[in-house]
């Protein structure tokens, strides 16, 4: 059966490609033919996962493209398809017909729900875990669920690099025999020293339920905390990023400078994270550079058309935490702006309507240097609603239901600076709107 | 004139966006003229109910439900007495599943999640309440309901959902359910109002 699958799944692969069409169904089928596919083949020594509720797509790229400059072959879900399915289709792509993959590495960014199914036949040597955070909550319901799924499922032998700032991560190392290896973002210019954040996934001692101390917030529930009941603390971590500048967009990581790829402080996580990784696998400082130089910016977009300067930051509909990131962008530049709040639809996943996931973000936070508020798109009432709940005067709330009718509006504002918080499927639309003459 | 609110437990019954209820609530107080003070009661803190006029309590992971549990059964007299005294009370989600030390009502947890959009009309104000279920726990008492479902997850397998005593409401819907409702915000903000007017 597991020829069969892996041949049916190779033509398919390659029909596929001369259509010029990537899609998941190989994988689907080879699965349908032998179900036990995965638990078939045989992997490598070097097998990498990464996962977490956001940043896995932009780590992986990062580890998957550094390994492959110093020559190593590399499989990697480069499309993001991080389910069984679009899993099976990459490594179908890189096996032999006896099932071997081919490759000396893989890199693969996975689901974190799925990771109880993928570690039981992949068994990595590393798992990043980039955070767990409130994530699509008709489908994964509460976080204890997910942080449950992967303590359950991860082989002892696995190393483990997660962020020594979220106390919620530490959970793994209470609960947990394997080696880990942490990395964090010390105090910076944009650190602050009450919490801003409400709603968030811990506030209490993972060992005795004690509200926990923080000497600063980097953001959200990350920082430099301790417990005053126990002996629970931000412990020193073996990768610290310093110097963190986002205008520039560089970090110093353990006293060398480095592009992140971007000017949000989760592009600094996340690069922190796959350099973290590098460095454990040995991997050359020059090439490191050179490889996090290439990279692209793919979530966020500037552009500058006729006096006003746009800035668009892309979020994840439900994922709190996605847009309170987009909002701690905003209020750290002081100039008046007006905001853009918007997407096309919450999930392609599922049908069901919970908009719980609104209330999670602190739009509060906003109240000052904004001079008007458009919300759109398919809930702009929605945010509308909870722009008036978070105390914004309504005179300052417009509701529209194109980015077109925006555009009209905005340049008759005396505001030169506008920021887009959008769900991803509304930053192309943005662009094309608001870049266009006239 | 001023009205006080008690938030149980923000720190840990936080799942889904729960303090939009209370945001609501705030809006429409101060729109018609009251002072509105929100106190969020933590673990450590003493309780004194009768100081409330209006107490909310949302959803948590288990861990958290059974912390709020050990601390909550301590005052099953006080919160009795809150109750006969028709003071206000509103109870959502999974939360719903720490009160049943009161003998009110009896719950069933279900083996899997109970996820669903909501459609409901209620006897407490005109109108349709849109909502969202996503819990294990629901009410199996079908007495004192508060909803009348379209759609969802009722009491003990009908469409009846929710369970009410005097000015105790308590509901497996999650959420916002007052910020994406304002019909039945509205009914609250009018208990609050001629309550404390009897007070005075």
């Amino acid at each position: 059966m597991k020829i069969i699958a892996i041949i049916t799944g190779k033509i398919l692969i390659f029909l596929g490609s001369l259509i010029n069409r990537g899609s998941t169904l190989p994988g689907k089928i080879a699965l349908k033919i032998d179900k036990k596919l995965l638990s078939k083949l045989k992997y490598p020594e070097n097998v990498i996962v990464i996962t977490g509720s956001s940043g896995k797509g932009s780590t992986s790229k990062i580890i998957a493209n550094t390994i492959k400059k110093t020559g190593i072959k590399v499989t990697f879900n480069k499309s993001g398809s991080n389910l069984d399915r679009g899993i099976t289709t990459t490594l179908l792509k890189k096996c032999s017909l006896t099932g071997r993959i081919k490759t000396d590495y893989i890199v693969l960014e996975i689901d974190e729900r799925y990771t109880k199914k993928a570690f039981a036949y992949l068994k990595p040597k590393y798992v990043i875990i980039t955070n767990i955070t409130k994530d699509q909550p008709p489908r994964q319901h509460y976080i204890d669920l997910v942080y449950q799924d992967i303590l359950a499922s991860i082989p002892k032998s696995t190393k483990i690099i997660t962020n020594m700032d979220d106390p919620y991560l530490r959970k793994f190392s209470k609960d947990l025999p394997n080696e880990i290896i942490y990395y964090s973002i010390s105090e910076n210019k944009y650190s602050y020293k009450n919490q801003i954040f409400e709603n968030l996934n811990i506030y209490r001692c993972p060992y005795c339920n004690t509200t926990l101390k923080y000497q600063y917030y980097n953001f959200e529930t990350l920082g430099k905390y301790h417990c005053p009941s126990c002996s629970f603390k931000y412990e020193k971590p073996k990768y610290l990023g310093t110097n963190l500048d986002l205008t520039e967009g560089l970090i110093t990581i353990n006293n060398k400078e480095y592009p992140i790829g971007g000017n949000m402080l989760y592009h600094a996580y996340n690069t922190l994270a796959a350099i973290s990784t590098l460095k454990e696998l040995n991997i050359s400082e020059t090439i490191i550079n050179q490889s996090l130089k290439e990279q692209e910016i793919t979530k966020e977009i500037t552009f500058n058309n006729n006096t006003k300067t746009y800035y668009a930051i892309s979020c994840k509909a439900e994922n709190a935490t996605t847009y309170n990131s987009a909002i701690f962008k905003v209020i750290n530049d002081s100039s008046p702006k007006d905001i853009i709040i918007g997407w096309k639809e919450i999930s392609r996943r599922y049908k069901h309507y919970d908009i719980s996931w609104l209330y999670d973000i602190e739009f509060e936070l906003l109240t000052k240097n904004t001079n008007k508020f458009y919300a759109c798109g398919i809930d702009a009432k929605n945010i509308a609603k909870r722009l008036i709940l978070a105390g914004i005067p309504e005179e300052k709330i417009i509701i529209s239901d194109s980015l077109n009718e925006i555009k009209e509006q905005i340049n008759k504002d005396e505001v030169n600076k506008i920021y887009g918080i959008l769900n991803f499927d509304y930053m192309e639309p943005f662009e094309e709107t608001f870049k266009e003459e006239k | 004139m001023n009205i006080n609110i008690a938030h149980l437990f923000p720190d840990i019954l936080n799942l889904y966006g729960e303090n939009g209820n209370i945001k609501a609530l705030k809006y429409f107080l101060e729109k018609e003229g009251y002072k509105v003070t929100i106190t969020n009661v933590t673990l450590e803190d003493e309780l004194e109910l009768l100081k409330y006029d209006f107490i909310y309590i949302g959803s948590g992971e288990p861990e958290y439900l059974n912390l709020a549990k050990n601390k909550l059964q301590e005052y099953k007299n006080d919160f009795l007495n809150y109750i006969k005294k028709e003071k206000i009370m509103l109870v959502t989600g999974s939360a719903l599943s720490i009160f049943d030390f009161l003998n009110l009502y009896e719950i069933n947890e279900e083996p899997d999640f109970k996820v669903a959009d909501v459609s409901a009309t209620t006897s407490l104000c005109n109108g349709v309440i849109y909502a969202f279920q996503n819990t294990k726990y629901l009410i199996k008492s079908t007495n004192h309901l508060l909803f009348n479902l379209e759609t969802g997850f009722g009491n003990n397998n009908t469409m009846l959902e929710g369970f009410r005593e005097n000015n105790f409401y308590v509901t497996s819907l999650i959420g916002p359910l007052l910020a994406r409702n304002d019909n039945l915000t509205k009914y609250f903000v009018k208990l609050l109002i001629e309550n404390l007017n009897e007070e005075n």
